[in-house]
């Protein structure tokens, strides 16, 4: 879906300005938070990931997910709980809950070869 | 090596957005991002608009629907300043599409700008464009089951308009149980039923939005 490959677009714009800046001649890993409430498929983002980052330092490097469940804090009761898709109120009193994670897109680490650095620390 | 980024991947997005956002402030544009499905009816909905308030109001339409070409050119009919968004066949708008069209408007003429989102219920949500209101719509013959399968655009929207309310008797839409959902997961969300085919109930929506730009003016 097209979504995904804007985003992907941006994630890797992201990791390669970002490994630039380290001085990296490789990227072995990408690890991404993915909240349960976007519309963020996890595995197309692999898949295009793959794709777009062919020739690029970026190519080859492991996307790794982590989805982010959704969770409400009760404005009534305070309890924070795990909410569904479907429902925010809160499962103990019944009251209003506000969403404190479960939107979340972020680029959260990655790892690199620096210049000058064998491809992994097995290198004699 | 390992390097530590915390970057959100919308957040290119989101400073085009508040650039946009400045320029609408500046210009005191009150600017409207509709979302909803292909067909649901967001060009009627746009023409039933300016119908209710034309006679106070200078608008002008950023066409970002990419189904029908000949949206723009319904608007213009109008006598409405309308821009069609060439997407290049992406699932939504983002900011830097909506600065760039921004060029072809003459924004000291404008009280009010409708952004007809491209037909999907499921990116739009996630890209701010520097909006005021986020307006979705979902018409009665798609089912009643939509916030299931599309939490975020409810969460985001702060109104929803139910659109197609004369077909309500040809489908088992549950209105109430509708509703009910919604609110449980957007309890502010203000909510319209109307047709925009009978014109039934668009006169709530055209005094309610009035009232809003009447304060956003002052
Ligand atoms: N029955 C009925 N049809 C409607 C209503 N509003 C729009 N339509 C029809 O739905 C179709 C799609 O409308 P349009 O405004 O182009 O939808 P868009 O793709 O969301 O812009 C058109 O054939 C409209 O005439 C309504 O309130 N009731
Ligand atoms: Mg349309
Ligand atoms: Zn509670």
């Amino acid at each position: 879906m097209m979504h995904e490959l804007a985003v992907t677009q941006e994630i890797l714009s992201i990791v390669l300005a970002e490994a630039e800046s380290n001085g990296a001649k490789r990227i072995n890993k990408v690890r991404v938070k993915v909240g349960e409430m976007t519309a963020v498929v996890g595995d197309c983002v692999c898949f295009y990931f793959d794709i777009i980052s062919r020739g690029t330092i970026a190519e080859g490097a492991e996307v790794e997910i982590e989805n982010i469940p959704i969770e409400a804090r009760c404005s009534a009761c305070g309890k924070v709980y795990r909410a569904s898709e479907l429902d925010f109120l809160c499962p103990f009193c019944g009251g209003i809950g506000n969403l404190i994670s479960g939107k979340e897109l972020l680029v959260e680490r990655i790892e690199i070869d620096q210049l000058g650095e064998g491809s992994g620390s097995k290198d004699p | 090596m390992e390097v530590k980024i915390l970057r959100d991947v919308l957040a290119t997005n989101e400073a085009i957005a508040k650039e946009n956002e400045r320029l609408f402030g500046e210009k005191k544009i009150f600017v409207l991002n509709l979302m909803a499905s292909p067909g649901a009816g967001k060009t009627s909905f746009i023409l039933r608009t300016i119908e209710g308030l034309r006679d106070d109001f200078k608008m002008a339409v950023v066409e970002g629907d990419i189904v029908s070409k000949v949206d723009a050119e319904r608007i213009r009919e109008q006598g409405v300043p309308a821009v069609q968004i060439n997407t290049g066949g992406a699932c939504h708008l983002d900011a830097n599409m909506i600065k760039n069209s921004l060029a072809l408007l003459d924004l000291d003429e404008i009280d009010f700008l409708i952004i007809e989102n491209v037909g999907n219920l499921v990116c739009p949500a996630e890209f701010n464009l520097g909006e005021t209101l986020r307006v979705m719509i979902l018409s009665v013959p798609e089912g009643d089951d939509k916030p299931l399968k599309y939490p975020l655009m409810f969460t985001e929207s702060h109104v929803l308009i139910v659109n197609k309310i004369d077909l309500l008797n040809q489908t088992d839409f549950d209105l109430e149980r509708f509703k009910n959902v919604v609110r449980r997961l957007n309890s502010d969300m203000k909510v319209f039923e109307l047709s925009c085919k009978s014109g039934e109930g668009v006169e709530d929506w055209i005094d309610w939005f009035k009232t809003r730009l009447i304060s956003f003016r002052t």
